[in-house]
């Protein structure tokens, strides 16, 4: 296939500017740049136009956007983990309970009475039997083990949970001190942009000044001149007379 | 291991919020050049990244892959940024800490280029600025996604929604605009960008 260019195609030389389009069209147009001195000006002045674009550089903060990471869905209060004092307050009030019973039911270590000569049935329902007494001892003891075994952890939660606050608030500070930090970096280059703004303006007010000084005296001179040729005039009438 | 923008996606749409976050850290910055070269102001370009990707982030499960997640990105944000100029807001200005010794700081930084080159530098680059404003909003976003964003013709003309042709007219009239734009800054820009 034969590729053809136009002269003064817009679309073909814009596409050859920034080298898209297919290789046998770049040839052509390159080929016919060094004959047409129009196109190659203006392909030349867009080149120039596109280096001037470069300059264009926005300022670039410290970005540091983050999704946040979603918190796992709050358990309800009957199924979230007592806290330490709660647990061992229930250890507690549990061992109470169980003391309470105990003493109730009489003295485990007072030596075995004689049988009365009341009724058995009545015997065995007010006063419990020792190896009774035994069992509730040892169930008492295997209770109070377990809450001292379950209650023990809560202990080291609370001073890990110390440890970890210190490492938060810590975390915490040197976030703060870090924001500051840039902040303040940033305004201190904020300023030094302004001095450099600052200092373009003023040439470029020192530029107008300089100009409206030009057209000014230009004017002034104008007028001076036009004054001038009305007093010749006058004299020359009045010589004339 | 560096994974690509649509294994990132991939993950993220199973609720990875730490993938997607590294897809932030990726695109952050030539999302923020977009919208400040469009908005023209820096807060105002930030709040626009930032909306671009909490936007993007709810919205990522109807991303099904059909175009790039990069073009996806800079689609959502030219919109925010469409909209941001109709609204034209204004943020308010935040102050030094008190505390903050600036003097200190600012021999501290001080930048290696000279105050002269800042200021040519500064001064062209304000001269494009102001140049690029006398471009219609379809110019000057074109040129900006060609200049600044490396994208092709095509893909200019599935982001603004138009032919390809209609991309290369707004491209050559948009340049030559601010080709006129500079020639009658005259000599001094031709030295700003020898210098710069």
């Amino acid at each position: 296939m034969i590729e053809t260019f136009e002269c003064g195609d817009t679309g073909a030389l814009v596409a050859y500017l920034y080298e898209e389009g297919e290789p046998e069209i770049r040839e052509v147009i390159a080929g016919h740049l060094t004959r047409c001195a129009a196109c190659s000006s203006e392909i030349d002045g867009l080149r120039l136009t596109r280096q001037s674009l470069q300059a264009w550089v926005p300022p670039m903060p410290e970005l540091t956007l983050q999704m946040p990471v979603p918190t796992p869905a709050r358990m309800p209060w009957w199924r979230a983990p007592l806290p330490a004092w709660a647990q061992a307050a229930a250890a507690v009030l549990i061992f109470g309970v169980g003391l309470s019973v105990g003493l109730v039911r009489g003295d485990v270590n007072a030596p075995p009475q004689e049988p009365s000569p009341q009724p058995v049935a009545t015997t065995t329902i007010d006063t419990p039997s020792r190896s009774d007494l035994s069992r509730l001892e040892q169930r008492l003891r295997t209770e109070m083990a377990q809450m001292r075994t379950t209650a023990a952890p809560p202990v080291r939660q609370a001073s890990s949970d110390d440890d970890m606050m210190k490492k938060v608030e810590a975390l915490v500070a040197q976030s703060e001190e870090r924001q500051r930090r840039e902040f303040t970096l940033r305004s201190v280059e904020m300023a030094r942009e302004f001095e450099a703004q600052r200092r373009i303006d003023m040439a470029t007010v020192r530029d107008t000044v300089g100009q409206f000084q030009g057209v000014a005296g230009t004017e002034i001179r104008q007028q001076r001149e036009a004054i001038d040729r009305i007093n010749n005039f006058i004299r020359v009438s009045q010589q004339a007379r | 291991m560096t994974r690509t923008d649509e294994e990132l996606v991939a993950r993220s749409r199973t609720g990875d919020v730490d993938s997607f976050n590294q897809l932030v850290v990726r695109w952050e910055r030539p999302i923020y050049a977009l919208a400040y070269r469009v908005l023209g102001r820096e807060e105002d370009a930030r709040d626009v990244c930032q909306d671009t990707f909490l936007r993007a982030y709810r919205a990522l499960p109807g991303f099904k892959g059909q175009a790039k997640f990069s073009s996806w990105l800079y689609r959502i944000a030219l919109n925010l940024c469409r909209d941001w100029i109709r609204r034209q807001q204004r943020a308010p200005v935040s102050q030094m800490p008190e505390d903050m010794d600036p003097a200190a700081l600012l021999a501290e930084t001080e930048p290696a280029e000279s105050i002269e080159d800042l200021v040519a530098r500064r001064e062209l680059s304000a001269i494009v600025a102001e140049a690029m404003r006398s471009l219609s909003e379809e110019q000057r976003t074109a040129i900006i996604l060609k200049e600044y964003h490396g994208m092709t013709f095509q893909e200019i003309a599935d982001m603004q929604g138009c032919p390809l042709s209609t991309v290369k007219t707004r491209l050559y009239q948009g340049l030559s605009q601010l080709r006129r734009q500079l020639e009658r800054r005259g000599q001094g820009v031709a030295e700003l960008v020898k210098r710069t």
